[in-house]
C-alpha cells in the first residue's frame, strides 16, 4: 500500500501556482481578521475542477458566533451553486474531522472543508487516505498560521489584499485579491502570489499583469521569508 | 389486561400481605385511590374517605398518589405489550379500572393459541412484577369486564358464546357511570345476564336522559351488536420484524448478532411491496416489562440491509438500556415510502449509485450528529437579506436556486444578527470614513453604495415599521471587505431616533 503513495511526483515549476488542489491541503489565515478570504479561498480549491457532486462544509460551535453563517447567495460567486452546499455543524471538534472524513471517503462528495482548531496528525492522515478513497478534495481551515504536524500535501497562508482598480468607479471595490503564501509543500519550495478573481468565472488566478513572473519584488520578499521560515 | 395500581419507586413497597393504599386529595378530603388487595380484602373501597379507612383499620399503609406517574408507567407497560400485537390501546375509561387493550386479531396462533399466549402474557408480567388479570374474548367491552370481574386471574372466553361468558358479571362490567349503576341496582338488576331478558325498547326509556341508550350500547358492545373503535397508542407500522430469545440477551454483541438477519428480514418485506424505510426503529423488550428503543431517520426511502444496519449502529447501539436482558427485539419501519428503481450498475465497482451515496451520507451524518446539524440553504423571494436565506435541515433533493443573481454584491459570510459599528462620517448620509467594530478601528479606502433595501411592501405592517436600510460593499486599508449598512434616514425617517450604523457580514 505504501508503494502506490511514493510514487514519483513530477517536479513541478516552483514560480507557477499550483491551481489543482492536492487530496488534503490546508488553508490558514494570516491573521484571525483574514478569515473570510482564507474560507473563499478554500472553497476556491474545492471549486476548482468540473464536478457537480456537492461540496460539505463542517463548522464547529465557535464558528457560528465568530464568523457567521455562510450565506449561499453570496458563495454561488465563488464557483458553488447553492445546489451543491452541505452544511454541518458539529459541537465538538473530534466530530467534525469526524463528519469531514465521512463526507470525503463516501464518494458522494466533490470536497469538503473543515474548520478546526489543531487537528491531530492521525486524523489529517486518515483524511488524505478519506479523500483518496473517495476522489474527493480536502482542506482544513485554520483560524491562525499553522506549524504542527500534518498530513496536508500543501499549506496556505491567506491574507486580504487591495481589490483592482474597479473599471468604471475608481472609488469603489474591483475584483477581489487575495496573498496566496504556500507555506510548505511536499513536491518543491515554498511560493507567494497574488491571486485575482475572475468576474466570470469566480476562480482565482493569478494577477494578469504579473502572469508568468510568478512573483513580483515584494511577494518574492515573502516567498524567501517563508522558504526561510520553513 | 389489568396492572394493578402502580406506586411510585421513592416509596418503599410495603411488605407482602399488608394492606395499602394510595391517596388522593378530593373535595372532601383525602380518598383512597388504589387499593392492594390486602385492604381490598379488608373491606376497604376506591374513593372511602381516608380517614375512615384508616379507623377501620389502622395499620393501613398509605403514600400520596401520583396519576401522572402511573400513566406513564402504563404508557411504558403498553408500548412493552406490542411484542404481542402491533395495536395496542391504554384504556383510562373509568378511573380505577385502567388497563391495556391489545388486539389480537389473527396474531395468537403466533403465540402457541390463545390459552397459551394469555399465559404467556400473564407469566411474563408476573415476572416483571407486575400482577394482572389477563382476559381474551370477541369484543373489547366483553374483554374488559372479563379481565376485571371474572374470578380466575386468566379468562379465555370461547368464541361466538359471549353471552353466556358474561351473563354471571355484575353490571359494573359495562363501564356505565356511577348514577346508571346506583338505578340499576336499584330495580334489582345486579349481573349482565338479568338485563338480556329485559325488552331493549323499555331498557332504554326506563332511564332519564342518555343513561338509558348508554346501558343498550354498552350492552351492544358487550355483545359485538355494535363496533367499539380502539384507539392504539401507537400506529402500528406497516412493516415489522422480530425475533424472540430462548434465553435473554444481555449484551450488544448478542444484539449485534442479531440484528443481520432482521434487517435482511426487514428489507425483504419492503422490498417486496417496492418500498423503502423513511424511520427505523429497533426495540428490545427487556424482561422487567419495559421496552427499550433507538430511533433513526433516512433523508430517502432505503430497503439496503448494510445500510440499515450501519446507519442504527452510527446512532449508537450502546444506547439501549438492556437492564437485565431483552427477550424479544423488534425492528420496525415506521414509514416507507415508495422506491424509485434505479438502474443497477454494470460494473460492480460502487454498490451505490451516487444519488444514493448521497442519502446514505446525508443519513448517517445525522444520526451521529442529529437532524438539525446537518443542513442545505434554502431560499425565500425577500429583499431583506437575513430572511432571503436559511438553513433547512438537509433532504436528499437539492434545493431550488434562487431567482435573483447578485451574487457580486452578497457577502460569504453573514452575521446572525447585526453586530453594531460605531462610525465616523465626513457627510451625515454618507459612507463613513472610519468604523470601528470589534473594537478595532478600520479606515474606509473603497466603498460601493447605496444599495437601498427595505421590506416589501406586501409584508405585514408590524414588519415594515422597520427603518430604510442602506448597504454600503467597504474596503478597508487592509484589503478586506465588509457589508455595512445605515438603518434609517437622516431627518426624513423616525425623526426622535437617529440613524445607526451595523455591520451585516463579511466580503471574501
Amino acid at each position: 500500500m505504501s508503494l502506490t503513495l511514493l510514487a514519483p511526483l513530477p517536479t513541478p515549476d516552483p514560480t507557477l501556482f499550483p491551481g489543482v488542489c492536492e487530496p488534503l491541503e490546508e488553508v490558514g489565515a494570516a491573521e484571525p481578521a483574514d478569515a473570510a478570504a482564507a474560507f473563499a479561498f478554500a472553497l476556491g480549491r474545492l471549486a476548482g475542477r468540473e464536478d457537480i457532486r456537492p461540496v460539505v462544509l463542517v463548522t464547529t460551535g465557535l464558528w457560528l458566533r465568530e464568523r457567521g453563517r455562510p450565506f449561499a447567495r453570496g458563495l454561488a460567486f465563488w464557483g458553488l451553486g447553492p445546489e451543491r452546499l452541505i452544511w454541518i455543524r458539529a459541537d465538538k471538534e473530534g466530530e467534525a474531522l469526524w463528519a469531514l472524513e465521512e463526507a470525503l471517503k463516501s464518494g458522494a462528495a466533490a470536497g469538503g472543508l473543515a474548520s478546526v482548531e489543531a487537528p491531530p496528525f492521525v486524523a489529517t492522515r486518515r483524511l488524505d487516505f478519506a479523500a483518496r478513497a473517495g476522489g474527493a478534495l480536502g482542506v482544513l481551515l485554520r483560524a491562525g498560521p499553522t506549524g504542527d504536524l500534518s498530513a496536508a500535501r500543501r499549506r496556505w497562508r491567506i491574507k486580504a489584499a487591495s481589490s483592482s482598480l474597479h473599471q468604471f468607479d475608481p472609488a469603489a471595490p474591483g475584483r477581489v485579491r487575495l496573498q496566496a503564501e504556500l507555506v510548505r509543500r511536499r513536491d518543491g519550495p515554498p511560493g507567494a502570489w497574488t491571486l485575482e478573481q475572475d468576474d466570470e468565472t469566480g476562480r482565482l488566478g493569478v494577477v494578469a499583469g504579473l502572469a508568468g513572473h510568478g512573483l513580483d519584488a515584494t511577494d518574492r520578499q515573502l516567498g524567501t521569508a517563508a522558504s526561510a521560515a520553513a | 389486561m389489568r396492572p394493578t395500581a402502580s406506586s411510585g419507586p421513592q416509596h418503599p413497597p410495603p411488605p407482602d400481605g399488608a394492606p395499602f393504599a394510595l391517596i388522593e386529595k378530593g373535595v372532601h378530603g383525602l380518598t383512597l385511590h388504589a387499593l392492594n388487595a390486602a385492604a381490598r380484602g379488608a373491606g376497604l373501597w376506591r374513593g372511602q374517605a381516608h380517614a375512615d379507612a384508616c379507623a377501620m383499620l389502622p395499620r393501613l399503609i398509605s403514600a400520596p398518589a401520583e396519576q401522572d406517574r402511573d400513566l406513564a408507567a402504563l404508557k411504558r407497560l403498553a408500548l412493552w405489550a406490542e411484542r404481542f400485537s402491533p395495536s395496542v390501546a391504554i384504556d383510562t375509561l373509568m378511573p380505577g379500572f385502567e388497563g391495556l387493550f391489545l388486539d389480537m386479531t389473527g396474531g395468537a396462533h403466533l403465540f402457541g393459541g390463545e390459552a397459551a399466549m394469555l399465559a404467556d402474557l400473564r407469566g411474563r408480567l408476573a415476572r416483571a412484577g407486575v400482577e394482572a388479570q389477563v382476559a381474551m374474548a370477541d369484543t373489547p367491552a366483553a374483554a374488559w369486564a372479563l379481565a376485571r370481574f371474572s374470578d380466575r386471574a386468566e379468562t379465555l372466553a370461547p368464541a361466538g358464546a359471549m353471552r353466556e361468558a358474561l351473563a354471571r358479571l355484575p353490571v359494573e362490567g359495562l363501564r356505565l357511570e356511577a348514577k346508571a349503576l346506583a338505578l340499576l341496582k336499584k330495580f334489582g338488576l345486579k349481573t349482565i345476564g338479568d338485563l338480556y331478558a329485559l325488552p331493549r325498547a323499555g331498557l332504554a326509556r326506563r332511564f332519564r336522559g342518555e343513561i338509558g341508550f348508554r346501558v343498550v350500547e354498552r350492552l351492544d358492545q358487550a355483545l359485538g351488536f355494535s363496533n367499539e373503535a380502539l384507539d392504539p397508542e401507537r400506529p402500528p407500522p406497516s412493516y415489522r420484524v422480530w425475533t424472540p430469545f430462548a434465553e435473554p440477551v444481555i449484551d450488544m454483541a448478542g444484539v449485534g448478532v442479531h440484528l443481520p438477519g432482521l434487517a435482511e428480514a426487514l428489507c425483504g418485506q419492503l422490498s417486496r411491496d417496492g418500498r423503502g424505510a423513511r424511520r427505523l426503529r429497533l426495540t428490545g423488550f427487556r424482561v422487567d416489562g419495559r421496552v427499550t428503543l433507538i430511533e433513526a431517520g433516512l433523508s430517502a426511502p432505503a430497503a439496503t440491509a448494510a445500510h440499515l444496519i450501519r446507519l442504527l449502529r452510527e446512532k449508537g447501539l450502546e444506547r439501549l438500556d438492556l437492564g437485565f436482558g431483552i427477550d424479544a427485539l423488534m425492528l420496525s419501519a415506521e414509514r416507507a415510502e415508495p422506491l424509485e428503481a434505479r438502474q443497477a450498475r454494470m460494473d460492480e465497482a460502487a454498490d451505490l449509485a451516487p444519488p444514493q451515496a448521497l442519502a446514505a451520507l446525508i443519513d448517517r451524518l445525522q444520526a451521529k450528529l442529529g437532524e438539525p446539524a446537518v443542513r442545505r440553504p434554502a431560499f425565500k423571494e425577500s429583499w431583506v437579506p437575513e430572511r432571503s436565506e436559511v438553513w433547512a435541515p438537509a433532504g436528499a433533493e437539492p434545493p431550488p436556486a434562487p431567482e435573483r443573481d447578485d451574487a457580486r454584491l452578497r457577502p460569504i459570510l453573514m452575521f446572525e444578527a447585526p453586530e453594531p459599528v460605531q462610525t465616523l462620517a465626513e457627510l451625515p448620509d454618507g459612507v463613513p470614513a472610519r468604523f470601528i467594530w470589534r473594537r478595532a478601528s478600520r479606515r474606509v479606502v473603497k466603498a460601493e453604495g447605496p444599495e437601498r433595501l427595505g421590506a416589501e411592501w406586501w409584508t405585514e405592517p408590524a414588519s415594515r415599521s422597520e427603518r430604510t436600510r442602506d448597504y454600503y460593499r467597504v474596503e478597508d486599508e487592509n484589503g478586506r471587505r465588509y457589508w455595512l449598512y445605515r438603518e434609517g434616514l437622516y431627518g426624513r425617517e423616525d425623526a426622535d431616533r437617529s440613524p445607526s450604523w451595523w455591520i451585516a457580514g463579511v466580503f471574501a
